[in-house]
């Protein structure tokens, strides 16, 4: 291991660490096992080290990653994988379709533990694997050839390309775990296959990768090398950016964007990343069984002032539980503030002046959504009901809202460019996500039938047949998407936002 | 006095097995879980997680399981780092809060015992005024505050120091002056009370009559007595800065103990709360049996108190 750490710090003195991007990231990686991984900090870390079938380019979209092309079947079951022949490990062997077999058996063993393994139970029995139902060999993932992959699933699943994007889904090394067991991620002994390996992590120091010069693109891949510091504290990411210690940052104080864009106007980006803010209902409780307390909460609630006024980072506002910025789904219809009907609804539901709503609005600790939900609190005001607002740390408060144990609660969902992702949280067999236990059988009717359809105009029909059932029912009032806040040295070419807010370093540069 | 130290290990092996309790119990009584994040967990992963960490257990099946291992010198794997054991995790975390706090440490005990007795020797001067005038506004200053604005002036503004980091001494020189400011200014008010009242003593008072030095009367009489007071504050004061500071390790981006504490216990990574708790109490015990050891080369009573002690 000491020698293997000194050739490193060779090879870094010989590339010049100077050339190395230094990036803040928000918060200390928990593991770089692909498999066990739980954190969006994570996944920009992984997406160096690793190359899953299909892969993201600059922009953000999907492009051949490990596989260089893909057919599927008609009925939407089959996909058969053709695996890009010059793809090595890190240390020489060949990438072949029985380590994506490996792997994917790895991933929903149960004694992986994996706690994100559910983004692959499209593939078939991988739920009831993973539950400890089914053997693992029974796993719809077979290698018709050395090169040739094919995945069958359970239901027709049109966004799987998309899904095979979250490290879940990346090869890990057979070898290197048959080898080494738990200790397979340690840098003396990790292999990957992407266009960096991993040369050293301090833990809460730094995240430290160098190039693979066996990536089979490396000689598109421009830097030496990159190190992943975290910086939790806005604050001080911002500090040692400003003195020049990191290249980019990936999060800085909200309240500083103005300031930033009027005096370094070419190092901020920002941009909406997928995601909703939303408050649910606890709709199993009085008075939230009462369509018209939801509606009325809901027309009281002026999101453009919100965003506009309140966060001021130019947030898209949501009128649908699909974030706006999702791909090819039709966005949600505006719909405007009515406080004169709020009012109404109020007083029809036996609430009056005399008699005003009493509520208890949960929130998670945060400076952003403390503003947020004292906007919201005084615009409930105006329309005569009185707020009390409670907030809890973010483990504590979703521990709360699966038990069911809130009136009104803030809530948010991140993730990919598929409404399904966002619209599952209202169906009634989800689990405690569906924290306010809505219920609706038309909106279940739906959300099934959409997801037994293999063409996809026919799915995002009945997808949004299902997202405009449930808005009418006001489970839920969405707000606004989250905003990617970062600052680039301009000296880096290469950075274009993208509302999954992953860049991979193989496509950085300095000027 | 063999005896005095037996004992006192004795009742911190007994001290330490209350404070692990009251970890193990407080942090699992706590809301939520380490499970518990904002992405769904379906019923069989969250088995499957619980297994794999021997959660399913019952309560005191998981504290002999915890205990039995404590013993053998196992802190056991972190929850949430993956990849790390919370023993590797201490062991990368404890010398950079031990380096600093010792830092922290030093300067505090030099330049605010220098100060006190500065201060106190001219005992109503201009200077001692302004002196304790400072101490009181270094004081009202915690690193929250002075963290921040140093970074601010030295390393922004100024560029003579690092922001943050912890690659060589030199991102050291800013955490240790917040560190110790509220420090300093402790020990200079606690060293110039120390020395006023040592001053006022017979023993003092005969020693000058007797016509001895300047010096070897503030080096030999005043000094001892001054600084009890000042040895009974430095066990917690070392205690506290060599435990690592959450505050000033996060605004520099310390890789310390801090972090990981207060993270652990955000986190609810069980092992990790429980492991650095026990490195507190640890570094707490034997801060304190180290005070009262000296307090016995400095105050010849209570060096025959320990050795009464003993009968």
């Amino acid at each position: 291991m000491r020698l293997f750490l000194l050739i490193s710090a060779i090879c870094c003195c010989v590339n010049g660490l100077a050339d190395f991007i230094r990036i803040g990231n928000t918060g200390e990686p928990a593991t770089l096992d692909p498999h066990r991984y739980n954190l969006r900090l994570e996944e920009t870390i992984l997406n160096d080290l690793y190359l899953g079938l299909t892969t993201m380019n600059q922009a953000g979209q999907i492009v051949p990653g490990a596989a260089v092309s893909w057919e599927v079947s008609h009925d939407g079951l089959i996909w058969t994988f053709e695996l890009r022949r010059d793809a090595r490990w890190s240390d020489g062997k060949p990438v072949t379709a029985a380590d994506f077999v490996f792997s994917y058996q790895r991933l929903l063993n149960p004694e992986t533990a994996s706690s994100l393994a559910f983004f692959m139970y499209p593939i078939k029995n991988a739920e009831a694997i993973n539950s400890g139902n089914a053997p693992v060999s029974t796993l719809g993932v077979a290698a018709l050839a050395t090169h040739r992959l094919e995945i069958e699933l359970e239901k027709p699943f049109p966004f799987f390309a998309e899904r095979l994007l979250y490290p879940t889904a990346y090869p890990v090394p057979r070898h290197a775990i048959t080898t080494h067991g738990e200790n397979w991620v340690k840098p003396e002994n990790i292999v990957t296959n992407g266009a960096f390996i991993l040369a050293d992590w301090r833990p809460q120091g730094f995240v430290e990768l160098v190039k693979n010069q066996r990536f089979y693109d490396a000689s598109n891949v421009a830097l030496p090398g990159v190190r992943y510091i975290p910086v939790q504290n806005t604050t001080t990411a911002l500090n040692r950016y400003r003195a020049g210690e990191l290249d980019v940052i990936l999060d800085f104080p909200a309240g500083e964007l103005r300031w930033l864009r009027q005096r370094m106007p070419d190092h901020v980006r920002v941009s909406p990343l997928l995601s909703v803010m939303y408050l649910v209902f606890n709709v199993s409780e009085p008075p939230f069984d009462d369509i018209r307390i939801r509606k009325a909460l809901a027309l009281a609630i002026d999101r453009r002032i919100l965003t506009e006024k309140v966060l001021e980072s130019g947030e898209p506002v949501s009128y649908g539980l699909v974030p706006s910025i999702v791909a090819n789904y039709p966005t949600a219809t505006t719909q405007l503030p009515d406080r004169e009907l709020a009012r109404k609804l109020l007083t029809a539901a036996g609430f009056t002046q005399n008699k005003p709503l009493k509520l208890t609005l949960r929130y998670f600790t945060g400076d952003e959504n403390k503003r947020i939900q004292i906007a919201i609190a005084s615009m409930w005001r105006s329309v005569g009901v009185q707020t009390s607002l409670h907030h809890a740390e973010l483990n504590a408060h979703f521990a709360d809202l699966r038990q069911g144990d809130f009136q009104v609660a803030q809530a948010g969902w991140f993730g990919e460019n598929n409404p399904e992702h966002y619209l599952e949280l209202l169906m009634s067999d989800i689990g405690d996500v569906n924290y306010g236990r809505y219920i609706s059988p038309k909106y279940d009717r739906l959300m099934r039938q959409a997801k037994r359809t293999a063409d996809l105009e026919t799915r995002i029909t009945l997808l949004k047949g299902a997202e405009i059932e449930g808005l009418r029912d006001f489970g839920v009032i969405p707000l606004y998407s989250v905003m990617i806040r970062s600052l680039v040295d301009p000296q880096i070419l290469g950075w274009q936002t993208n509302p999954r807010n992953v860049h991979g370093a193989r496509y950085l540069r300095r000027k | 006095m063999a005896r005095f130290i037996f004992r006192r290990l004795a009742f911190a092996i007994v001290t330490l097995w209350l404070v692990v309790s009251a970890a193990f119990f407080l942090i699992r009584a706590a809301p939520g879980g380490p499970f518990d994040g904002e992405r769904r967990l379906p019923p069989a992963i969250e088995k499957n997680l619980l297994a794999s960490y021997h959660l399913d257990e019952p309560l005191p099946v998981q504290y002999w399981r915890y205990l039995r291992m404590v013993g053998g010198g196992d802190l056991g794997p972190s929850f949430k780092q993956k990849d790390f054991t919370v023993n590797e995790l201490i062991s990368a975390g404890l010398p950079i809060s031990l380096g600093l706090g010792i830092s922290a440490f030093l300067l505090a005990l030099l330049l605010g015992t220098s100060l006190g007795t500065f201060a106190a020797l001219g005992h109503d001067t201009f200077r001692d005024r302004f002196l304790s005038g400072l101490a009181t506004l270094g004081l009202a200053f915690p690193p929250l505050i002075v963290a921040p604005i140093l970074v601010l002036v030295f390393a922004v503004g100024l560029a003579w120091l690092p922001a943050g980091g912890h690659s060589s001494p030199k991102h050291y020189v800013l955490p240790t002056i917040a560190l110790s400011l509220p420090y300093i200014a402790a020990f200079a008010r606690l060293s110039r009370i120390g020395c006023l009242e040592a001053l006022g003593l017979p023993h003092v008072t005969t020693a000058r009559a007797k016509g001895l030095s300047h010096p070897r009367l503030i080096f030999q009489h005043v000094f001892p007595s001054a600084f009890v007071p000042v040895l009974s504050f430095s066990g917690p004061a070392a205690a506290a800065l060599l435990a690592g500071s959450m505050v000033v390790e996060e605004v520099f981006s310390l890789p310390g103990l801090g972090r990981y504490f207060v993270q652990g216990a955000i986190n609810r990574d069980y092992t990790l709360v429980m492991g650095t708790v026990l490195v507190y109490a640890v570094l707490i015990l034997v801060l304190n049996l180290l005070v009262d050891l000296l307090y016995g080369r400095l105050d010849p009573r209570v060096r025959s108190e320990m050795v009464a002690s003993n009968d």
